[in-house]
């Protein structure tokens, strides 16, 4: 059983790591990207409709199902799965609460070096090349190792390699420090932080003049690009897969890590209010924030019909485009490492939380301590960000385990979740769990969505994702197991799948030498039955 | 920016602001004791 003195030091404090953990990149690039290539305004009404009953429930489920372990001693997906289904298979499905995280991290550690060492080259002035596109580009190229396969090895990267070392070891140094002295204390300094970095930037950006060279590039234009609704769209099966996708990745369901977090919540203490203010300051972050700087920005200095080639990348918006807008802009050199340190931000927060649930299972399930699930999950994330790192041509590498992981498993993960909420564990139970504590009524639909909508609408994602054809009209998700970078990722995902399953049935054989899970407990415990 | 796309923008900024608001609000103000 898990060391069962790790708990939230504080209420906010919980708040705000979930909410760290949920706000990231995706906030500031991919959201508005997404929105205005999907009709602009119109593209809020699926996005809020698919928050509305798929984000918020799911959100919420992951909470109740995650205390609901941590009072019978489980931090982890695996051993919560096992208290959840009563089934000796519940364990293995829960490996895949590991496995999100952890794949995920490979990539997302790298991502999160390139915005620091972006704020460093800000800071020192190296970023502020003029007007040049060319040179930012080729500074992207260089300094990811894009141009070819192992260049960052090739001696010509050392500052690339030094900031990916430097964030591997600033987010192992915290999360080592425990989940209330290293995460929380963190993500309390972190998240208010964020948001000042954020104020700045979008005080900035809002207050531009005109683009002297074409006064229709102006701050109101911009924002027209971003927010005019192209109503048409909603006839379209895209746009809403694309809400619901972006609602997917904005708030981490699926992810692994609410139900972990939610876990060391002290029992009897609300977890609905939690649940719906985390998801909230994602919101914030997202629509508020995401929704008024980026776009604006690159309009201004860009032009529409530059920036919307742009748009369809997140790395091309925030890393290409977004230099060339602070090289023009007055005070670029400050608000580049203002903004490029916030996404830092975002991103280690959101780091932070893909190592703590995993290493939990190390410590619960192999009865390694703090410092052993430390250096363990070190070697690990160590392998597989190698790869990230060697596999750089095109960022190849880093693509096949954000599709593999990020993008296809994750919905796998939610529509399991769903349904061992809404069909195993049972909404009457969940219901009661989500009631226990709360200082916010949770409406007794959100059982109903949880058990019937949300599964239907991951299905139909799913499906979605693997129907999809390239226009050969061949399966998408073949094309892809042809190329050699894509499958070895693939198999990499998979091998990790496969090592979690064996880890998960040593941490089983243990748990039943000592009789856990301990189901009566939760009769014991908390009055309940099922 | 056209009336629609103003409106657009203006509901959406304002319900995620009043529901944080809210929300912070609510576990600041009313749950002292945490």
């Amino acid at each position: 059983m898990s060391n069962e003195k790790e708990q939230w030091g504080s209420r906010i404090g919980v708040i705000m790591a979930v909410a760290g953990s949920a706000v990231g990149l995706g906030n500031f690039l991919r959201f508005p990207g997404k929105a205005a290539e999907n009709g602009g305004g119109a593209f809020m009404i699926p996005y809020f409709i698919a928050l509305l009953l798929v984000g918020i429930p799911l959100c919420w489920a992951e909470w109740a199902m995650g205390r609901y372990g941590g009072r019978h001693g489980f931090n982890s997906a695996p051993g919560i799965f096992s208290v959840l289904w009563r089934h000796p298979f519940a364990k293995y499905l829960g490996a895949l609460a590991l496995l999100i995280p952890m794949t995920v991290y490979f990539y997302y550690i790298v991502v999160e070096a390139w915005c620091l060492g972006y704020a460093y080259n800000y800071l020192t002035g190296s970023l502020m090349m003029g007007k040049n596109p060319g040179a930012y580009n080729d500074f992207f190229t260089s300094f990811t190792g894009a141009g070819a396969d192992a260049s960052l090895f090739s001696g010509l990267a050392v500052q690339s390699l030094i900031f990916i070392a430097i964030t591997f070891a600033a987010n192992f140094i915290v999360v080592y420090r425990g989940l209330s002295g290293g995460i929380e204390k963190f993500c309390n300094i972190a998240i208010p932080m964020m948001a000042v970095c954020a104020m700045c930037v979008l005080i900035r950006v809002l207050t531009l003049p005109a683009n002297p060279e074409n006064p229709e590039q102006n701050v109101v234009n911009g924002l027209a690009f971003m927010w005019n609704p192209d109503l048409s769209v909603l006839s379209k099966p895209e746009t809403w897969l694309a809400a619901a996708g972006q609602i997917f990745f904005t708030l981490s369901v699926g992810f692994g890590v609410i139900i972990n977090y939610a876990s060391y919540v002290k029992p009897k203490k609300d977890i609905a209010l939690s649940g719906l203010t985390a998801t909230s300051v994602n919101e914030f972050f997202e629509v508020c924030l995401g929704g008024t700087i980026t776009i604006p920005a690159a309009f201004i200095f860009l032009g529409a019909t530059t920036l919307a080639t742009f748009t369809s990348s997140s790395f091309s918006l925030g890393f290409k485009a977004l230099p060339n807008v602070f090289a023009e802009m007055p005070g670029g050199q400050v608000f580049g490492f203002l903004w490029f340190f916030m996404l830092f931000l975002a991103a280690i927060t959101s780091s932070l939380s893909m190592l703590q649930p995993v290493m939990a299972f190390f410590e619960e399930g192999l009865g390694l301590t703090r410092k052993g699930s430390t250096l363990l999950m070190f070697v690990i994330t160590s392998l597989g960000t190698g790869f990230v790192m060697y596999y750089t041509k095109d960022l190849a590498g880093l693509d096949s385990i954000d599709f593999w992981s990020g993008e296809l498993f994750i919905v796998v993960l939610a529509l399991v979740q769903a349904i061992i909420y809404g069909w195993v564990f049972g909404t009457k139970l969940g219901q009661e769990e989500l009631d226990s504590g709360a200082e916010l009524r949770v409406p007794r639909f959100v059982q109903f969505v949880i058990k019937f909508v949300s599964p239907a609408f991951l299905i139909w994602i799913l499906y979605s994702m693997l129907s999809s054809k390239n226009v050969a009209g061949e399966l998408k998700i073949i094309e892809k197991l042809r190329d050699p970078i894509q499958l070895a990722g693939f198999c990499i995902v998979m091998g990790s799948l496969l090592f979690l399953w064996v880890m998960v049935f040593f941490a089983g054989q243990r748990w039943k030498k000592r009789g856990e899970p301990n189901l009566d407990l939760r009769t014991k415990t908390t009055g309940l039955s099922r | 920016m056209t009336t629609a796309g103003w409106v657009f923008m203006i509901v959406s900024i304002l319900s995620v602001l009043l529901l944080t608001v809210y929300c912070i609000g609510k576990v600041l103000l009313y749950a002292p004791k945490d």
